[in-house]
Parts: structure tokens; sequence; C-alpha cells
């Protein structure tokens, strides 16, 4: 039962990573790109998740927490770089 | 947070005494060490206080998440339905929580709580700016922050 | 009986960050898009994560998941309210049909500071409700 479960739980996250590309590519905005780039992190912590089941191996997990944590700090440098004078609109 | 080092103590004692080096045994010598502490030390301001504090810190996690769980909902609503039914508005509600710690605390579950996402507090901390998504009435929005704002405030001191 | 708690927790996690897709993808503004995002992504990454405890229900995996949904509460937040105050200094345009907006003006670009409301201003001076 936990095989489909999980590949069902891939076939969802998978069709939210397509959604949050089509928003990474419309934009508009810089910061709107960032928080799909941020969701998309989110994602693949929760994909990495649902490979830890279906694969019984825990070791992905150590993955997972360092993602969550450079993901942020993606968002932070990006934050700071919009606000400190960069890009003003890129379209 | 001496009364917490304590309970900590106390647990370490658990594991080294039953042997059990697991989460499971952590959590059983935690719990035995606050019982402990809870019955002995009740005359000790620090550790009566400390004792109240961890009851209402667990009600406290229920709460919010059911709050996280029941607006989640909406939201979940709004956004699988054609229409949007969203009202926005960025509010500024004074604030009570002082201490940088405090202030960041409450910032950060506010943001949690779906409806509700801290943009900035002010440069002299005066008043936090919220994103609100649905501004039904302006007063009870902001009763509602309050209250949910005293409600951490009460657990931090 | 866990087989099942492990189902049910990992389908309504995987159910909820496609939520956060699809609000990232119809929100009309960018705040918006974040309560989207930061809302739904951590709670769906963190029903995923209690998944995995339950499924391997062993200390070091729970210690994992622990630290994992911690850094996830702890960040998301502060994500939101950095890309936010970015995207209000850059002048994201905001919903055309935004109610109020209290923080308009308030920022001054130069010193990278923010103002509060004027105290004698009546939005702010409210007398505290009793009840």
């Amino acid at each position: 039962m936990i095989d489909i479960i999980t590949a069902l739980s891939f076939a969802i996250l998978s069709i939210a990573l397509v959604i949050t590309f089509v928003r990474l590519v419309r934009g508009p905005s810089l910061p709107d790109r960032v928080v799909a780039l941020e969701l998309m992190a989110s994602l693949t912590v929760g994909f990495i998740g649902v490979h830890a089941v279906s694969s019984e191996r825990f070791s992905f997990l150590d993955v997972a927490m360092v993602l969550a944590l450079t993901a942020f700090l993606a968002a932070v440098g990006f934050a700071r770089y919009l606000e400190k004078g960069g890009l003003r609109s890129d379209d | 947070m001496s009364a917490f080092a304590w309970n900590i103590l106390l647990a370490l004692i658990w594991i080294a005494v039953s042997g059990d080096f697991s989460g499971a045994g952590l959590l059983t010598g935690f719990v035995l060490g606050y019982i402990i502490l809870g019955i002995t030390l009740r005359e000790v301001p620090a550790f009566a206080a400390y004792v109240r504090r961890v009851p209402k810190i667990i009600l406290f996690a229920g709460y919010f998440l059911r709050e996280l769980i029941r607006s989640n909902l909406r939201v979940a609503w709004d956004v699988v339905t054609p229409t949007h039914y969203m009202k926005p508005a960025v509010i500024a509600v004074p604030l009570d929580a002082k201490t940088d710690g405090e202030i960041a605390l409450v910032a950060n579950l506010i943001s949690l709580t779906p409806g509700t996402l801290t943009l900035d507090v002010s440069s002299d901390r005066r008043v936090l700016y919220i994103h609100v998504m649905y501004l039904d009435d302006l007063e009870q929005v902001r009763a509602d922050i309050k209250r949910f704002e005293a409600r951490v405030l009460e657990l931090l001191r | 009986m866990i087989d099942v708690l492990v189902a049910l927790s990992m389908l309504i996690g995987a159910l909820f960050m496609l939520l956060a897709a699809i609000g990232l993808l119809r929100m009309p503004d960018l705040p918006m898009r974040m309560h989207a995002t930061t809302k739904a992504g951590a709670l769906g990454s963190g029903l995923i994560m209690i998944a995995v405890a339950l499924h391997f229900s062993s200390s070091e995996v729970t210690a994992r998941v622990i630290a994992i949904i911690g850094f996830i509460m702890l960040t998301a937040p502060v994500a939101a309210h950095v890309i936010g105050r970015a995207g209000y200094f850059v002048g994201v345009p905001l919903w055309h049909k935004i109610l109020q907006d209290d923080l308009k003006g308030k920022y001054d670009a130069t010193t990278h500071t923010l103002r509060s409301p004027d105290i004698d201003s009546q939005d702010i001076e409210q007398p505290p409700r009793d009840h």
C-alpha cells in the first residue's frame, strides 16, 4: 500500500513543481521569482521525504536539512541585493 | 531558565541510571523529572513558575495547530475556487512586545497563522505592519491579533 | 495502523504543497502569493516529514525530522519578511482591490528605516475593546 501512496505523492509534488515553474518563468517581478524558487526548495524537501520512505533509506534527510537552511540564505541574499539598489525591474 | 536546566539534568540522570540511551528514554526522564520538580519544589517561586508554564506551552501548541489548520483550509478554499473572496490590506498594529526576542517570536507566529503575514517592524519598534488577507472588519482583525500576541507574551513572561 | 497514518499525513502534506503552488500561480500580487507559499508550504513539508518520522519510528530519524521542521518553521516567516520588505522597496505593484495600505510612504529609501504611524492619527490609537 505504501508504494501506491508514495507514487501518488510523487505525482502530486511533480505537478506542484511544474506549476511553480510556470510562476518562475512568468515573473513578473524578481521578488515573485524568488518566492517561486523558495517554494521549489520546500518542494524538494518534500520530495526527499517521500523518497526516503519509498527507498527505506533515511540518510537523505540530512540533505533535506541542509537544503532547508540554504534556501533561506538564498532568499535573504536576494532580498538584500534588491534592497541595496539592485535591479529595479527585470522585464 | 535554570529550572529547565535542572529538569534536563534529571532527565540525563534517568538515562544514565536506566541505561536507556534513546529519544524515548530522554522523554521519559524529562517527564519524570518534571513531576519530581513539580511535587518537591512547589514552594520555590522560580520552579513553581516553570512548572506552571509547561502545560501552558502545550495548550498553546494545540491552540496554534488548530488555528493553523482551520485558517489554512480557508485559504485553500479561496485558492481552488474560481472567484477571489480576498479583501487584502496592510494594517499597522501597535506592539506590546518589547525585547528583540519577543518581537521576533510574535512576528514569526503571526506569519505562520494563515490570513496574516508580518511584513515589517517599524524602526522605533512600536508598530508591526501586517498584511491581512481577509479584512472583514478592521477592529475585529486588530483585536484578534492583539489577543494572539497577549497569549504568546503570557508564555514568555 | 501506522501505515494508515503515514499515508494520510504524506498525502495531505503533498496536497498542501500542491495548494501552495496553485496559490503561487493564482494569487494576484506578491504578498498574497507569499501567504500561500509560507503557510501551505511549511505545513505541507512539515506533514511529509511527520510521515517520514512515523514510517521509520526510530529516534535518529525523529531527531532529524524535528530539526527539519524547526528550521522550516523558523526560516519561512523570516524569508517572507525579507522578500516582502524588498518587494515593497523595489515597488512591486499591489493588487488594485487592496482596501488600505498603512505602509505607504513609511519607508525611507536612503536610510532604510521604517517610520511608525503618527501617534495622533486615528487609525492607530484605538481604545481597547472590552470582551
